[in-house]
């Protein structure tokens, strides 16, 4: 029932209140507690009218919203949302431009390696062009924009977007830097922008070109038997787009009189597709079919040649001219791209990618690929609906624009709402394990003296298996449908991220808290160059002091709620906070002559302590 | 209740495995060849191991098999080849870098479809693989691939009567069904996994999967009640399980054993949310298999057998070593998976193959002769699968996605040196190539899966009654009758499967 209600928020308050029912409600979507509501209406439903939005979230709704909004936030952050309220904070972030750049990041890195190496030899003739650099120093860049830039939706949003257009290093990408980054960059720079620009900006990336392989793709060439490469095409709609099936609004697949689901596609249409995407070489280079590049190259837009001309420029004994881009009609997903000239291929490529663009499964396809990298991995059908819509049309008449697509996923009473009735028994997801990794880097202080969070990720690699760009395959560190043996498969429940889980993961997990908080090694600090000096200042610790009175017996409860607002939004249940202190309190805490707590003994509490709420499925499932 | 309900029922409830084994037993339900044994705990003389190595990606097996013929005429196979790949084709038997030629590989035919050439080569740097089947350890499956049911001919693929595999040609539901061999659904379980529903209890520990993985969670090693117990190949004792707390913490063994059992109280609570549900079985069901796995792996003996160092080779070394001490795991029977990546060539092709197919022959060769030095080459069958085959038609140094194509299979149990199924007939721009659908060249498989695995089930021990349980859509292609083995690759020592228990439950269209 709908009625009128004027709502005063308060912060703070214990109790819950009473309305003039005089029943005692939990008040708010969600369940928060400690919500003062001062009412002016008579009802006794008033719960019910609250909408997730127009109030002030307290301390754990903060957090928990923060933890679907970035990739890890301390208390400050949770305060802030706590003050702004989540629409205005997350405004505020919408509306700040891309403030890092991890190509100009890693550039930096590289001329301090060339600069430090002139200094020793002057004559050695150093440049960035003749001067190698290597996959980590991307992974070092990301690392510090991670840590640094106030714009932490957006650094969120482009680490989801990433597992949608993915590109990965495990490809001929190994060793440039500069294509992850730059590629990066695009996402970056349009986590906020419009889905279409991303079509684009990926079609033309060099490294999306190389990676799936249609940079210097060419004409059917029927003398030599040779086709079109199919790859992005396929790809291009199955992952990126439209999926393999045609789905309704909200997301659920259109069934045929059969009841069976309808494939979006044949492989004619692929075929047909690959005819589009032909014709695109390196930006930097005279011709299609130049297999010369340098690593600038793979920070440039592609370049379109509408004839290939390889013969020729090499010097072949009558050499031929023939079609770089394919003539003719194509047709493919029910739409006929016109007969040109082959000069105009390039609007063959635009035809193509608006085809795909206003196909009526993008909204949904890519509502529940986004919903599931943030929030859940069940999103209801409404939910689902509710965000496509917003995909479909902003509100006003735009259609993909992601800022207003992140603000409903974000802002979405599922979203927000932590005990939905309709899937309680399969809300929330798996938090992935480099985002737990985050979570703990950006959550707890972590500080260098120089602002500079040198950390190559190189063995977080190879423990967690997941750092960005380095997927094994374009289809991502796990599935969208991928659902885990047991209940959840029998329920036809999805949970992508377990498909990073056994027995090997879970362990290298438990092992690299242990490395991260117990051996007090967060990061990985690398030379640059040869014989660098080593940078403490450089080399980011955690500075837990602000903890150190927590450590005594009769402080851990408070210490254990700490954290549990700050990584878990305190969600680990009383029952589980018990069972931890319990195990805490049984560390020695000894004292010295002087009656002072032994420092080893207080941070060895600490870290534990953390590294427990860490393993506790009520952090690891974010719901 | 028929049977699959029976076995759904019991696994969906939290009833042990030995309490399945042995109703099944009593239900006389696994009377094969090895059916009594299983009962037994003890003697380790019965082991049997089954290792995939999943090539994923898709393999252009195409330029891994190769025909040589040049007779004009008569077996003009490697010039009907040639015409076709232009720029993939590899230089024919005695030129330089030229296929390896196989002695006799008496290719004949299958299912009614005869085999298209007489003579074939291997890829030029296969020499390893070249040695295992003209030693008769290794056998090539041609075309074999994800079929619902037979389909004959290009007219029958278009008559829209036949089931096709969903998702032809796309990597993730091709490479699934591969590993599920059931292609008319994304919800299938595995091959692996199946097997291992029936079998798991035969071995002692059941903490420690049946199923192990260098490849963490994979769909072939999926069933009703048993998930793959997953390992890294650099797996010793040393790194197995969670790590103590440091040394230099003083009190480190207790702390140790504090933090382990606050995980471990963690983990075994009741969560209604199924999330959390499955992360904590998870976790408890691993930290149990760690004490058992840690003991073993402390007792690997010392090998002569020296593999190369690349992640294939690491993989199998690492199965060796396990399989050295399957008799302190208890284990009378494993099941390996590996998945060894990076096929899909839409480009550098040539370059590819010349670097990973020679990487699959050496490791082959290395694990063969590893299980002749562990004494149990013909107690471990290991063959590979791939999402697919790549098109016969270039794109300019690469091809794309197709379907059938050949596999190999190897071990002492092997009838080698032989190719089984067939091998279409490469003139894929002829309008008379009834194998081929596409102008690109993709051929419909003329042997399936479920023909391959029914074999391979039968020798790893499953009672013919139970085939169906383990391959559903078995019944399109095989009837069973006692010595009509399923293809013929598999060497079953002149014993005759039963007559008496016949395959159950099998789907029919």
């Amino acid at each position: 029932m709908k009625l009128k209600l004027t709502v005063f928020f308060i912060i703070l308050s214990a109790i819950n209140f009473n309305i003039q029912g005089q029943q005692t409600v939990t008040f708010g979507l969600g369940n928060v507690k400690n919500v003062t509501v001062s009412s002016s209406s008579n009802s006794t439903d008033g719960t019910k009218t609250l909408l997730s939005s127009g109030y002030l979230p307290n301390y754990n709704s903060a957090s928990r919203f923060l933890s679907h909004a970035t990739l890890g936030a301390k208390m400050t952050d949770i305060q802030s949302v706590a003050t702004l309220g989540k629409e205005q904070w997350i405004d505020n972030q919408l509306n700040l431009s891309n403030s890092f750049s991890t190509e100009t990041y890693l550039k930096s890195l590289h001329q301090i390696m060339v600069d430090s190496m002139l200094r020793d030899n002057p004559a050695g003739g150093y440049t960035l062009d003749n001067t190698g650099v290597q996959n980590w120093h991307f992974d070092a860049s990301w690392f510090q924009g991670s840590m640094t830039a106030p714009d932490v939706l957006r650094w969120r949003v482009a680490l989801a977007l990433s597992e949608i257009f993915v590109i990965s290093r495990i490809s001929g990408l190994d060793g440039q830097p500069y294509a992850l980054a730059n590629y990066y960059d695009v996402l970056l720079n349009n986590a906020f922008g419009n889905y279409r620009t991303i079509l684009d900006k990926i079609t033309y990336h060099p490294a999306m070109g190389s990676y799936l392989t249609f940079l210097n793709n060419h004409a059917t060439n029927t003398t030599k038997q040779i086709y079109p490469d199919e790859n992005y095409a396929r790809e291009i709609m199955q992952l990126f787009s439209i999926g393999l099936y045609k789905l309704n609004l909200d997301g659920t697949e259109i069934k045929d009189a059969n009841n069976k689901s309808i494939p979006t596609y044949t492989n004619t249409d692929i075929a047909a597709l690959a005819k589009v995407f032909t014709g695109l070489g390196w930006g930097d280079r005279p011709y299609l079919g130049h297999y010369q590049k340098d690593k600038w190259s793979y920070t440039k837009r592609m370049k379109f040649f509408p004839l290939d001309s390889l013969e020729y420029y090499q010097g072949w004994w009558q050499p031929k001219i023939y079609n770089g881009h394919e003539p003719g009609s194509k047709t493919f997903l029910g739409s006929t791209i016109p007969n040109r000239p082959v000069v105009q291929g390039e609007q063959d490529i635009q035809d193509a990618l608006n085809i795909i663009f206003n196909h009526p499964n993008v909204g949904p396809f890519i509502a529940r690929r986004l919903i599931q990298r943030l929030v859940a991995s069940n999103p209801s059908p409404a939910y689902i609906q509710r965000v496509a819509t917003v995909f479909n049309d902003n509100g006003s008449g735009v259609r993909g624009d992601l800022k207003a697509v992140v603000r409903a996923i974000l802002l979405d009473q599922e979203a927000c709402d932590c005990n939905p009735d309709n899937n309680n028994n399969y809300a929330g997801m798996l938090r992935e394990p480099f985002v737990r990794y985050m979570n703990l880097m950006r959550g707890l202080k972590l500080t260098t003296q120089s602002g500079v969070y040198r950390n190559v990720m190189y063995t977080l690699y190879n423990r967690i298996e997941q750092i960005p760009l380095y997927s094994p395959t374009v289809f991502n560190f796990f599935q969208p449908d991928y659902s885990p043996d047991g209940e959840l498969k029998t329920a036809k429940k999805f949970a992508p991220e377990f498909q990073l889980l056994n027995s090997q993961t879970l362990t290298a997990y438990v092992n690299a808290l242990n490395s991260w908080l117990v051996n007090d090694d967060p990061v990985e600090f690398w030379g640059l160059f040869n014989n660098e000096t080593y940078k403490p200042d450089q080399d980011a610790k955690f500075d837990l002091l602000a903890d150190s009175t927590l450590a005594i017996n009769a402080k851990i409860p408070q210490l254990l709620d700490k954290y549990n607002l700050i990584l878990a939004h305190g969600a680990v249940t009383k029952e589980n906070i018990e069972i931890i202190r319990k195990a805490i309190v049984s560390m020695p805490y000894t004292y010295d002559y002087y009656g002072r707590p032994y420092s080893e003994d207080v941070y060895r509490r600490i870290r534990m302590a953390i590294l427990l709420i860490m393993v506790s499925p009520d952090y690891l499932i974010n719901r | 209740m028929n049977r699959r309900d029976f076995i759904k029922q019991t696994s969906c409830a939290a009833m042990g495995t030995t309490t399945l084994l042995s109703t099944l037993a009593n239900l006389t339900s696994l009377n094969g060849a090895l059916g009594s044994d299983l009962v037994k705990s003890s003697p380790p003389s019965d082991y049997k191991a089954i290792v995939c190595i999943l090539l994923s990606g898709g393999l252009d097996s195409y330029n891994m098999l190769v025909p040589t013929g040049t007779t004009s005429g008569g077996d003009n196979g490697y010039n009907e080849y040639k015409a076709v790949r232009t720029d993939l084709a590899l230089p024919n038997v005695g030129s330089a870098g030229g296929l390896l030629s196989l002695n006799n590989p008496q290719c004949s035919s299958f299912r009614g479809i005869s085999c298209s050439y007489g003579s074939f080569g291997v890829h030029p740097t296969m020499t390893g693989a070249r040695t295992l089947f003209n030693s008769g350890k290794l056998a090539f499956m041609g075309n074999i691939g994800t079929l619902v049911e037979p389909i004959a001919n290009y007219t029958q693929y278009q008559s829209g009567l036949k089931k096709l595999p969903v998702g032809l040609y796309s990597h993730s539901d091709q490479s699934m069904q591969w590993q599920t061999s059931v292609p008319q659904t994304r919800d299938a379980l595995g091959f692996g996994g199946r097997l291992a529903d029936l079998l798991n209890a035969a071995n002692a520990h059941q903490e420690v999967s049946m199923n192990i993985s260098l490849a963490g969670k994979n769909i072939f090693q999926r069933g009703q009640g048993i998930s793959e117990y997953a390992i890294r190949n650099d797996v010793n004792a040393s790194n197995v399980g969670f790590e103590s707390v440091p040394t230099w913490w003083g009190n480190s063994g207790l702390l140790t054993q504090t933090r382990n059992n606050t995980i471990d109280s963690l983990v075994s609570k009741t969560y209604s949310n199924l999330l959390q549900k499955t992360y904590s079985t998870t976790t408890k069901n691993s930290m149990a298999s760690f004490g058992v796995f840690k003991d073993a792996l402390q007792k690997v003996p010392t090998l002569t057998t020296t593999f190369a160092n690349n992640q294939l080779s690491n993989d199998l070394a690492a199965i060796t070593k396990i399989m050295s001490v399957r008799n302190f795991l208890g284990a009378k029977r494993q099941i390996f998976f590996i998945d060894f990546g990076g096929w899909d060539m839409h480009s550098d092709l040539i370059a590819g193959l010349n670097s990973r197919l020679s990487i699959v022959s050496q490791a082959l060769k290395s694990f063969y002769d590893a299980t002749v030095e562990l004494g149990i080459s013909d107690k471990v069958t290991t063959f590979t699968i791939s999402d697919f085959a790549r098109t016969i038609t270039s794109n300019g140094g690469g091809a794309d996605h197709a379907w059938g194509g050949n596999t190999m299979v190897m071990g002492g149990a092997v009838n080698g040196g032989k190719i089984y199924g067939t091998y279409p007939k490469m003139d894929v721009l002829s309008a008379s190539n009834q194998q081929n659908v596409s102008f690109r060249g993709n051929f419909i498989p003329s042997i399936s899966t479920d023909e391959f695995y029914a074999e391979l089930a039968l020798w790893y021990g499953i009672s013919p009654y139970d085939l169906c349980y383990v391959l559903p859509n078995l019944g399109n292609f095989y009837s069973y009758s006692a010595n009509n083995y399923p293809v013929g690759f598999m060497n079953f020592n002149g014993t005759s499967i039963s007559t008496e228990n016949l395959p159950q439950d099998c789907l029919t269209y």
